[in-house]
């Protein structure tokens, strides 16, 4: 059957290998690419603030933290209230190394790429200790082992001295081939950093998920005594799981704590472990490209609050602080709006839309 | 001695506290296997309803606590009838997650209010004295916070051993559908489950902010410190959140008094009760109490 590899109305796939493609027509693949290549090349037309381009990096390092969360959590199905820990736990693995070898260290500033990854792999470590409790436990038990590490996480940095009592902790300018990357370049600079993790995380977990170990998770999530039947092991699957989660953090924190040039505690706070949760839950769990809605909406919707209390705050007594009301407030009313009328998330959003299209114009 | 006593009897005090304030949490999660992660929200607002109606409005102390437990007990009521009814059956993490958005929406309007972030204290009306037993101190506030507990929980003990609704709650948290096949209205259950919680709450958040004063962070901590309260007792056990908050008070109470300022620790009390959660949860995850129910993997 001579079928057409650039348009295609439905699934007409005659093999296992079919299903298995991530692009399932020309037309997909190419607009990816010209998607890809926006995104590499457009701080180089337009002019943008550091302003502007620190809420894209922070977006994107929100992107990064919610791949590892919609991997516990959305693949594996067990909730995680921890998630903002196990990023500290990358943010602080560069810390520790400013704290011990000063903060402009050849190890810091030129083998960053080193660094972060090392970070990763500490994220791993850390979130594979707080998963062993799943080896025994399930659904809301393992929520509060997670939620007792965030407050242990928190507790050691806020108490003891190595880590400064939880106070900012600087890390050196870095370097690229041409040397110090100066102070107007450093958003722009991380802008592209951060967008190559993504994308190479963005690719390792789209394959993870066509894999044996990818297809276990969500095998355990639907049914974790089938799947022990057929002989994966649940126990082990959730560990290893968490495990990666804690590498995507991990990264992200090391990435936060370049970006920001230094590691704080506000930053990994229980508060920010839900902000996680939320942005998982609104961009869809489940769903890879859930990762990438959920952070843009709950940022974008942090600033309008924002800028729409300033606005209104001409209308009320100085003494209330319309802000700091409003933005909790909104932020629970959207994660509860979501969950009651679309739990599936932006994401499904999308998928209506893809599949409006697919057939368009001729519809049913 | 003297010491030890002194810490004993504080960590009674702080321990009652915890009990009141993991009852309510326990009450809901064994009916409605619901993990309200907003409870020290609805702490936090019992205690400013009772401070307003005393201070701003001028009505006695006592009058005011149960007023401001009615208020909770509608407050809890309308949570449960507006956002959880609809979410039964779905699965845990919406649920979980809708007590979180409950817990940020609960926030943004005390943030609202002048309680949100300024601080308060209720007006003195107890001997500012303390109580002396050979050397131990105890002030009246404390005494009365414990006595108010010890009333509450009879209470509480009498109203599901003997009453009807009592009695058809607990049978509710034991088997669903054999309840709903004797008349028993599950829903309704669930709802009266979060509003006894919201009443309890009420009690316990004025009882803290008599001790400690007003004070939104504090306040809405105990939302989240109640959780290594519960699992020590057993997450559905009323008798295990009342011993486990006993034992949870008097650990903290030791730890500030014996291991800060030792061998550079410092607030301890504030991280023990989360060690002692993972502990237990990797060896013996169903608590003191709980019932051995423990799903495996």
């Amino acid at each position: 059957m001579a079928t057409n590899r650039w348009l295609a109305t439905g699934n007409y796939h005659i093999s296992y290998q079919d299903e298995q493609k991530i692009f399932s027509t020309h037309l997909d693949r190419s607009i990816f690419i010209v998607f890809l290549s926006a995104l590499f090349i457009w701080p180089l037309f337009f002019e943008v603030s550091n302003k502007f381009m620190l809420v894209i990096d922070n977006i994107m390092i929100a992107v990064v933290a919610i791949i590892g969360l919609n991997i516990v959590t959305g693949f594996a199905g067990l909730i995680s209230i921890g998630h903002a820990a196990f990023v500290g736990v990358g943010a602080y693995t560069l810390a520790s190394f400013s704290r011990v070898l000063g903060d402009s260290n050849m190890l810091l500033t030129h083998a960053w790429p080193l660094m972060i990854v090392l970070s990763g792999l500490m994220g791993a470590v850390f979130g594979a200790i707080v998963g062993l409790p799943a080896m025994r436990l399930k659904h809301l038990y393992l929520a509060i082992a997670t939620l007792s590490f965030q407050m242990i996480f928190q507790w050691t940095i806020n108490f003891m001295d190595f880590f400064d009592q939880g106070q900012t902790i600087s890390i050196g300018r870095v370097h690229w081939l041409t040397g110090e990357v100066a102070r107007k370049d450093h958003y722009v600079f991380w802008y592209y950093i951060i967008l190559v993790f993504i994308v190479l995380c963005g690719f390792m977990v789209r394959n993870l998920l066509r894999t044996r170990y990818g297809r276990c998770l969500s095998a355990v999530r639907d049914n974790d005594r089938a799947a022990d039947a057929m002989g994966m092991h649940p126990g082990f699957t959730k560990v290893y799981a968490f495990g990666l989660a804690g590498f995507f953090a991990g990264i992200a924190g090391a990435l936060h704590a370049y970006l920001y040039r230094g590691v704080g505690i506000e930053s990994f706070t229980l508060h920010e472990s839900i902000t996680y949760l939320a942005m998982a839950i609104v961009g869809g769990l489940g769903t890879l490209h859930g990762s990438f809605w959920g952070p843009a909406a709950i940022k974008v919707l942090d600033l309008q609050v924002e800028i729409l209390a300033e606005k209104a705050a001409h209308f009320l007594p100085a003494s209330m602080n319309l802000a700091t009301a409003l933005r909790p407030f909104t932020f629970g009313l959207v994660i509860v709006l979501f969950l009651m009328f679309e739990p599936r998330g932006i994401a499904n959003w999308w998928r209506i839309v893809k599949s409006y299209t697919k057939l368009w114009p001729f519809r049913y | 001695m003297t010491y030890f006593f002194q810490l004993v009897v504080s960590g009674i005090v702080v321990g009652s506290i915890y009990a009141l304030s993991a009852l309510g949490f326990v009450l809901i999660y064994k009916s409605s296997k619901v993990l309200n992660i907003a409870h020290g929200q609805i702490i936090a607002v019992g205690a400013f309803i009772t401070y307003a109606l005393t201070v701003w409005m001028g009505i006695p102390i006592f009058l005011s606590l149960i007023l401001s437990m009615g208020a909770t007990f509608f407050l809890a009521m309308s949570v449960e009838r507006i956002f959880l009814r609809r979410l039964i059956g779905e699965p845990i993490i919406s649920v979980i997650m809708v007590t979180i958005g409950l817990m940020s929406i609960l926030d943004g309007l005390v943030y609202l209010t002048p309680f949100g972030t300024e601080n308060f204290s209720f007006p003195v009306f107890l001997p500012s004295t303390p109580i002396d037993l050979g050397g131990v101190y105890i002030s009246w506030t404390q005494l009365m916070g414990v006595i108010i507990t010890i009333v509450m929980i009879s209470g509480f003990s009498w109203f599901f051993k003997k009453s009807t609704v009592g009695i058809s709650m607990r049978a509710v948290s034991d088997d669903q559908l054999a309840s709903m096949s004797i008349g028993i209205s599950v829903p309704k259950v669930f709802g009266l489950a979060w509003a006894t919680a919201g009443l309890s709450a009420a009690a316990a958040g004025t009882i803290i902010g008599n001790i400690t004063g007003l004070n939104f962070d504090t306040l809405h901590a105990f939302g989240i410190v109640v959780f290594p309260v519960v699992i020590l007792g057993g997450l559905d056990s009323i008798l295990g959140a009342v011993v486990a908050g006993v034992i949870m008070g008097l650990i903290q109470q030791f730890a500030a008094g014996y291991l800060d300022g030792n061998w550079g620790l410092n607030g301890t009390a504030e991280v023990l009760p989360y060690i002692i959660l993972l502990i237990i949860l990797l060896i013996k995850p169903h608590g003191l109490f709980g019932i051995h129910e423990i799903e495996r993997v």
